[in-house]
């Protein structure tokens, strides 16, 4: 009888942990600040683990209010119900619990910032990650280029997609698929257009929240398309050691699936005027594409014309466009 | 009623609606805690604990269907039934295993719920490991963000998902050679009774119980893993703040210098392999594909947080043997592609 008035406890207990689990991930989702910590892709699986929880709470605080105690008796495996070891271990297998809810609850919600950037290293450009050149713009969407089509077949239909270009590109080699097929000069022209014929000028890309890690991307492997274009550009100031007063890197965090694996994109920038912001300061640069060089490489560089004070958006990451 | 021990019945039930009220007090208050918090830390602490929750939020609906397979599995599958699909010889089990891996979309947060359950209902312990190795790359999901990561050059995308799969019978057949069907899973004195009690034959369970006895099973197993999925996902956290990437890539010299690193920080970063890939590919301008496929083959296969799960499951010996095998078999596959194939 003893064991079963625990048993009972220990329901009820877990119960209550895992409504404070549905309470904090609906507080966040309340709050907007999930997605400070989870990408906006990934949100139906949270609103999936929030309507369980609080499911799985109110079930467990019925079951330990049941009478007739043989609730494992029903059940063939054993015990896999209980929780083990002396009573201080129990309290610390429970304090385990409690430590996400009570950080969770009660501290703040941090953005990350140029201390984490420079732990993690800046991708000048994007490095290897090459995005579908998709804007947000349904001029672009509307076009039915074959790259545009691969993506909706993968969407469709992930796994029978995957076999089937394993066997397209299986006899032709792995070099198949390169760059220049998704970034070709007339889809890159096309684009081009398009986001100049949005913003009403000639030759002018502005860099938004949806486009940021494509034209990173479009940068970073077709710079002599870009040099002499004028491009507007917001984010953090990031500054290595080593930069000239008048250079920093505009720069965002971007988040796949949650803030663990952020990486850091940002484009280099130099002109008149970049000494006066510090370290996270947000600032909308605007200039013109250069190519510039650090460490003996050759990197996009935005020559900039002028600089203005930004807030921090609501929401600082940014995420493949893909999803 | 006879008299319990410790504490009376209103103070336990009293203590419950306390932390209830608390819970919902905060989480009230949570508006106005989200810029100042109630306390607050220095920052590189904020960082830690913005990645532990972060992993933590993001890993739990993973759990969560974990753990509701595995009670699925637990009421609904029979012994009997999973023994009469599973083929006699020991190796011929461990392709079909590799090929069930990659059907099944389970992440490495959820297959060790799921691989456990069926351990104990009788799956052979060699077939687990194809499981527990292959099915959190091999599953279409990853296999998606793999290949949009990586997509201006799939070498690393084919090099990840071949010797994934290759791997993961080459494992199974060598945990298969060192245990054969020795039992491994660690069972408490009670379950041993259970486990008795099984064999005694019983009536199937009660129809109307099952529904219930899944929800019992899962939010009970729930609990018994996300004590480890928290403290992994505090460690990893840390990691993840107080690790210097560009120190890191500093010390990758050569390829078997590279390609250690990289397995290393696989293994501390902890990373849902669906995400992994992404993070790779970020240090693409450091690493060779040979480190990076290594990155993303190791991690999902081993890292902090399922090891602390592996050792509260399975008994030591067999942990250790399984991180040896799967740490080297690793390492000598890429090494032999760098020098044969790349």
């Amino acid at each position: 009888m003893n064991e079963e008035r625990d048993y009972s406890f220990h329901a009820y207990l877990r119960g209550i942990f895992l409504l404070g689990f549905a309470l904090l991930n609906l507080g966040l989702i309340m709050t907007g600040n999930i997605q400070l910590y989870i990408a906006s892709h990934m949100m139906p699986l949270i609103y999936f683990a929030t309507v369980v929880l609080f499911l799985l709470g109110v079930i467990q605080i019925i079951r330990s209010t049941s009478k007739n105690g043989n609730i494992e008796a029903a059940c063939q495996c054993g015990s896999d119900h209980g929780i083990e070891g002396p009573k201080w271990i129990q309290t610390g297998i429970y304090s385990i619990f409690l430590l996400p809810l009570v950080l969770g609850f009660a501290l703040p919600d941090h953005t990350f910032d140029s201390s984490v950037a420079e732990m993690r290293g800046i991708q000048y450009g994007s490095g290897q990650l090459a995005q579908e050149d998709t804007g947000p713009d349904g001029a672009e969407a509307a076009e039915t280029d074959e790259s545009n089509d691969r993506a909706e077949a993968y969407m469709d239909d992930p796994d029978g997609y995957l076999t089937e270009l394993d066997e397209d590109a299986a006899p032709e080699g792995e070099d198949h698929y390169t760059v220049e097929e998704y970034y070709d000069q007339e889809q890159f022209d096309n684009h081009f257009e398009t986001v100049a014929d949005e913003y009403g000028s000639d030759n002018f890309v502005e860099v938004d929240d949806t486009n940021f890690l494509d034209i990173m991307t479009a940068l970073d492997h077709h710079l002599h398309d870009f040099t002499g274009t004028k491009m507007e550009v917001m984010g953090f100031v990031y500054r290595e050691p080593e930069f000239e007063d008048d250079q920093m890197v505009v720069a965002r965090f971007s988040m796949t699936c949650c803030i663990a694996d952020a990486t850091v994109y940002g484009v280099l920038v130099e002109g008149e005027g970049a000494e006066a912001y510090e370290q996270d300061d947000w600032v909308r640069v605007r200039g013109t594409v250069e190519e510039g060089e650090y460490m003996d490489e050759t990197l996009p560089q935005i020559q900039a014309e002028s600089f203005e004070d930004e807030e921090e958006p609501d929401n600082p990451y940014v995420y493949p466009s893909f999803q | 009623m006879p008299k319990t021990s410790g504490p009376p019945a209103w103070l336990k039930d009293g203590f419950g609606i306390v932390l209830l009220l608390g819970f919902i007090l905060l989480f009230f208050n949570m508006a106005n805690t989200a810029d100042d918090g109630i306390f607050t830390l220095p920052s590189e602490w904020l960082v830690v604990n913005t990645i532990f929750l972060g992993i933590l939020l993001e890993a739990i609906p993973f759990l969560l269907l974990g753990v509701f397979v595995s009670a699925l599995i637990q009421v609904f599958v029979s012994e009997d039934a999973l023994n009469r699909y599973l083929p006699k010889n020991a190796y011929a089990a461990l392709f079909p295993a590799a090929v069930l891996g990659a059907i099944f979309p389970i992440c490495e947060c959820a297959i060790i719920p799921v691989v456990r359950r069926l351990i104990k209902k009788g799956m052979p312990l060699h077939v687990g490991v194809v499981f527990l190795v292959g099915a959190p790359i091999l599953n279409p999901v990853v296999a998606g963000s793999t290949y949009f990561a990586f997509r201006d050059d799939l070498t690393v995308f084919y090099l990840r998902f071949g010797l994934a799969f290759g791997l993961a019978i080459l494992i199974g057949g060598i945990m298969y050679l060192i245990f054969k069907n020795r039992d491994q899973l660690k069972w408490r004195s009670e379950e041993l009774l259970g486990k008795e009690s099984i064999d005694i034959k019983q009536g199937p369970p009660q129809k109307q119980h099952r529904l219930k006895q899944t929800f019992y099973h899962a939010s009970d197993e729930f609990f018994l893993m996300g004590k480890y999925l928290i403290a992994g996902a505090l460690i990893a956290a840390m990691f993840q703040t107080f690790l210097d990437r560009e120190f890191l890539a500093s010390l990758g010299a050569n390829d078997w210098a590279s390609t250690a690193v990289m397995m290393a920080f696989a293994y501390v970063l902890s990373l849902c392999s669906e995400a992994d890939a992404f993070v790779a590919a970020s240090f693409g301008n450091l690493f060779n594909e040979g480190s990076l496929a290594a990155f993303l083959l190791y991690g999902p296969m081993l890292d902090l947080k399922n090891t602390i799960m592996l050792f509260a499951f399975f008994k030591a010996r067999f942990v250790l043997y399984f991180m040896v095998i799967v740490t080297i078999a690793v390492f000598s596959a890429i090494m032999g592609v760098q020098l044969f194939l790349l």
